[in-house]
């Protein structure tokens, strides 16, 4: 046998990794979209004169953090996936549009736009994505077990994007349907309430899933789904009261969703090597991204509150 | 910043850490933790010999009821972060390697498989597999017509594995498929690599349950320990502390409550007085031997050494050892049977990732009425994970390959899986340890174990791997390997109902002196079908509320 040189060496069967750098394509084609839409949205007149008016922006932020989030959260879960599967990039696409379209103001008139759209796609999406995951789950041995609902695909993650499409549009009806606040008002309420129960029950799953090993990982799976119940309760019954409770809980869901990105953060540092080998722990650990979603659907059940608030007024 | 990894410090093993009125930290690189000492010539309340499962709990729940204990270990005392390296090779300083004889019709292979030299035992390197006994294993002769009953109940044992599990924070299922309901693990089981669904995959094929196996490292962080990173290095010791040996659950806690451990401590000796009581023990550390007052000597050395230390503590008075009377020291030593099946893969496992057992079977362990069982006891079986070395051991052993035949087997690694028994062996009186004419390092005479399986076990490990290759083959494997070895140690100076036939009574005091009393695996009469160590800390906290109990009441 002759010595082969390092240079002849045939070269390595390449092991398979995921296509990283179009996730990385992806992760920063949404980041850039969200700083362009938030640039946009600064320069735009902060004041809105009108109860109805400021609602929806406010609904539509609220939209666009949850958008963000899943954004965020999609692209990194998926990343970490290796983007197995090309429908993978579709998570955290349209969860970047969703972003777009919630930060851009809607149409007054009936009508397609671009911003509907995609807020559309991404109801869809969602619903398409859960059927993804739901099979992921579902073709592990054990089927639905706890072991494959902790750590197969998280089934209520594309959920987010559907509720972010979801209050995306409910925004364009309202802009359209300018009068009739305690209809939208209840809708929006409903759709909130609804979706923080949501929210709180996938929570739930994956904080059982750490054992609750910090009491502080009931903070989440106890206010908002609070927060939740009297939002459904407004919306079935406007007129019982109880707005200050429920504005003190939303308020309160929105703060937990500053403090859960700083729990995640400390809870990733509390993986070997802490941030310091933060390519492996922010994977490994809690996602960073996810609390955040509490803010948004706290600020939407506040528009939700305002709304209601003054169709009382005007009655 | 992280240090390199991969740096191994070899200070443990050179000179005792914990002295001068501090231990090691083990949550630290190079910290220290307060330990409060104990003068040589002032009888201390327990010296406890062995750092183990039942040296680590016991010492633990004698120093939280405000005794004063002394722990010695032989081997030293590591701080995981900076010690333990991602190296098979350089891991070896973990197990018992001083030689013992070992002879029988089936010679015990020692070392690696079974037993551990340091400060936390032989969980420092143990795979953490954490099951519970089958309840009617207490009462074997009576419920199930085979072996003998333990002097204690299943009930009281259950209460006391709930103990053992919140205290070393067992990772396991919602539901568990096998025996009588359980309270809630307290942590959830980790997911299941590729190597467990291969079980899975298999037992769901023929009709029999399987389950993410109960693990004693944690899924989520606990107090000082980060979660597992599942980079599969636990039987040559966890690096990261996500493991949860005793090194760093009962050893810390032992520490905080006072007890006192002494590090490279080899016990030579246990001194009996003229009224024939246990007065303290006699041991080597530091270049010398020295001697510790004490009111009462626990033996925790394991199922050869515990035996050992009795039998070379002989004296006028007890000429054949002590607490061996009847001659039942070092008697009915049990092993598990440990034999494994091997299939290759079309697609990629590696089995490597992970601790090495996430998925497990106990259908052999519950089903009595199958028409092929053709054997008393159980057995158990888990997915596998070995690391490359040591399963080009394996295939050595079994196939003899060498050379470019070995390569290209081990070239099929990635794509391997296999499953392996933990099976009961029957205890046997001519299963036993006794004294060489050999002697150690330390002019100790060393021991010589004889080991021979029965029919009973022959059958029984035959049936496994037959039924084994039929999962293996169900789970779409091919190309199969069979090999034979054993692991753990039960046994040996049996706890029992009468002292004909036992060397202790239910509370490990030995029947012939009542201050010398043994806590560790030594003392367990039969080896049942699953991992022992969970069954050894669950004793060891039995065990030592009764002491604390006894204590109260001035019997100790
Ligand atoms: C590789 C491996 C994997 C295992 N995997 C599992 C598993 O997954 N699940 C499970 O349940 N069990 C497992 N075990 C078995 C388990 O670790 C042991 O059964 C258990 O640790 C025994 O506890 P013990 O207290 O009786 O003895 P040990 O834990 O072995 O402790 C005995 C200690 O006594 C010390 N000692 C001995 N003689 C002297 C002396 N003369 N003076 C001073 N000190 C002395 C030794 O240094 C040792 O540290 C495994 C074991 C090994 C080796
Ligand atoms: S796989 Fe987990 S338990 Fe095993 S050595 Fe790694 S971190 Fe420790």
């Amino acid at each position: 046998m002759t010595r082969r040189g390092r240079e002849d060496r045939p070269a390595p069967a390449a092991t398979r990794r995921g296509r990283t750098g179009l996730g990385m394509l992806v992760l920063g084609l949404g980041l850039g979209l969200a700083g362009a839409a938030a640039a946009g949205r600064l320069a735009r007149s902060r004041k809105h004169a009108d109860i109805h008016d400021a609602s929806l922006r406010r609904t539509r932020d609220g939209a666009a953090i949850l958008g963000a989030s899943v954004l965020m959260d999609s692209a990194m879960e998926h990343f970490r996936g290796g983007y197995e599967n090309r429908v993978m990039y579709l998570g955290p696409t349209m969860a970047a549009a969703s972003v777009a379209a919630s930060l851009s103001e809607p149409r007054l008139h009936p009508g397609g736009s671009a911003a509907r759209v995609a807020h559309g796609a991404c109801l869809v999406t969602g619903i398409v994505g859960t059927g993804f995951h739901l099979w992921n789950i579902t073709r592990r041995p054990g089927g639905l077990s706890w072991n494959n609902l902790f750590y197969a695909a998280p089934i209520g993650a594309p959920g987010a994007l559907s509720i972010a499409g979801l209050l995306g549009l409910a925004t364009e009806a309202m802009a359209v349907r300018q009068e009739d606040r305690r209809t939208t008002g209840r809708a929006l309420a409903a759709l909130s309430g609804l979706s923080l129960l949501g929210e709180s029950a996938e929570v739930a799953l994956l904080h059982f899933r750490g054992a609750f090993h910090n009491p502080a990982m009931y903070l989440p799976i106890t206010v908002p789904p609070l927060a939740g119940i009297v939002l459904v309760a407004l919306a079935v019954r406007p007129h019982a009261g109880g707005q200050r409770v429920t504005r003190l809980l939303l308020r309160i869901v929105g703060g937990l969703g500053v403090l859960g990105t700083a729990f995640h953060v400390y809870g990733v540092s509390r993986n070997m090597g802490g941030w310091s080998n933060w390519r492996q722990n922010a994977l490994a650990g809690p996602p960073t991204p996810a609390p955040i979603s509490f803010t948004g659907l706290g600020l939407a059940g506040l528009a939700a509150l305002d709304l209601l608030d003054n169709a009382r007024d005007r009655a | 910043m992280t240090p390199d990894v991969g740096l191994a410090s070899h200070g443990a093993e050179e000179a005792p850490r914990a002295t001068a009125g501090r231990a090691p930290d083990v949550f630290s690189r190079e910290g220290w933790v307060p330990m409060r000492e104990h003068c040589r010539d002032e009888a201390v309340d327990f010296v406890i010999v062995g750092a183990g499962c039942g040296g680590s709990v016991l010492a633990t729940k004698l120093a939280e009821a405000g005794h004063s204990v002394v722990l010695f270990d032989a081997g030293p005392f590591w701080r995981p972060l900076s010690d333990f390296a991602s190296d098979e090779r350089e891991q070896e300083k973990l197990y018992w390697l001083d030689e013992r004889i070992s002879g029988g019709d089936d010679p015990i292979e020692f070392g690696a498989n079974n037993s551990g030299r340091g400060v936390g035992g032989s969980t420092t390197h143990f795979q953490m597999v954490s099951l519970r006994f089958r309840p009617e294993w207490f009462k074997s002769r009576s419920a199930l017509g085979y072996a003998v009953d333990w002097p204690v109940d299943w009930k009281e044992m259950w209460h006391y594995y709930a103990e053992a599990e919140r205290a070393m924070s067992i990772s396991g299922p919602i539901s568990y498929p096998w025996g009588p309901k359980r309270g809630r693990y307290p942590y959830r089981a980790h997911e299941v690599n590729e190597a467990g669904l291969v079980l899975a995959r298999g037992a769901e094929a023929l009709g029999v349950d399987w389950a993410p196996t109960p693990l004693a490292t944690v899924s989520a962080p606990h107090g000082k320990s980060p979660p597992c990173v599942y980079r599969g290095m636990c039987k040559i010791g966890c690096s990261t502390n996500a493991k949860q040996s005793m090194l760093v659950t009962y050893i810390p806690r032992a520490l905080a409550a006072g007890a006192e451990i002494r590090d490279l401590a080899m016990v030579g000796h246990i001194e009996t007085g003229p009224d024939g009581r246990a007065t303290g023990v006699e041991y080597h550390r530091d270049g010398g031997w020295h001697f510790q007052k004490a009111r009462n000597v626990v033996v925790s050395a394991y199922s050869i050494e515990t035996p050992r230390l009795l039998l070379n503590s002989a004296c006028g008075r007890y000429p054949h050892g002590l607490a061996n009377g009847n001659g039942q020291v070092g008697r009915h030593l049990m092993v598990h049977a440990n034999h494994a099946v091997w299939a290759e893969f079309d697609r990629e496992i590696r089995w490597y990732k992970g601790p090495p057992s996430m998925a497990c079977c106990e259908h052999w362990n519950y089903d009595d009425d199958d028409p092929s069982r053709d054997f008393h006891g159980g057995y158990s079986f888990m997915s596998q994970g070995p690391l490359p070395s040591d399963f080009a051991g394996t295939l050595v052993g079994s196939t003899g390959a060498f050379g470019m035949d070995l390569r290209e087997r081990m070239a099929r690694y990635n794509r391997m899986a296999g499953l392996k028994i933990v099976g009961e062996t029957m205890p046997q009186a001519e299963n036993r340890v006794t004294l060489s004419d050999e002697t150690d390092a330390f002019g100790l005479p060393r021991a010589s174990v004889s080991f021979s399986y029965c029919d009973n076990d022959r059958r029984l490990y035959e049936h496994s791997q037959r039924f084994m290759t039929r999962m293996l083959e169900a789970a779409g494997g091919g190309n199969f390997l069979e090999s034979a070895s054993t692991a753990h140690l039960m046994g040996g100076c049996r706890m029992g109902h009468s002292p004909e036939d036992s060397v202790t009574d239910a509370d490990g005091r030995s029947w012939e002196i009542s201050n010398l009393w043994i806590c560790d695996g030594s003392l367990m009469p039969t080896a049942g079908g699953v991992n022992p160590a969970l069954t050894i800390v669950a004793n060891a906290a039995r065990i030592g509320d009764r002491m604390v109990r006894l204590a109260k009441r001035g019997e100790v």
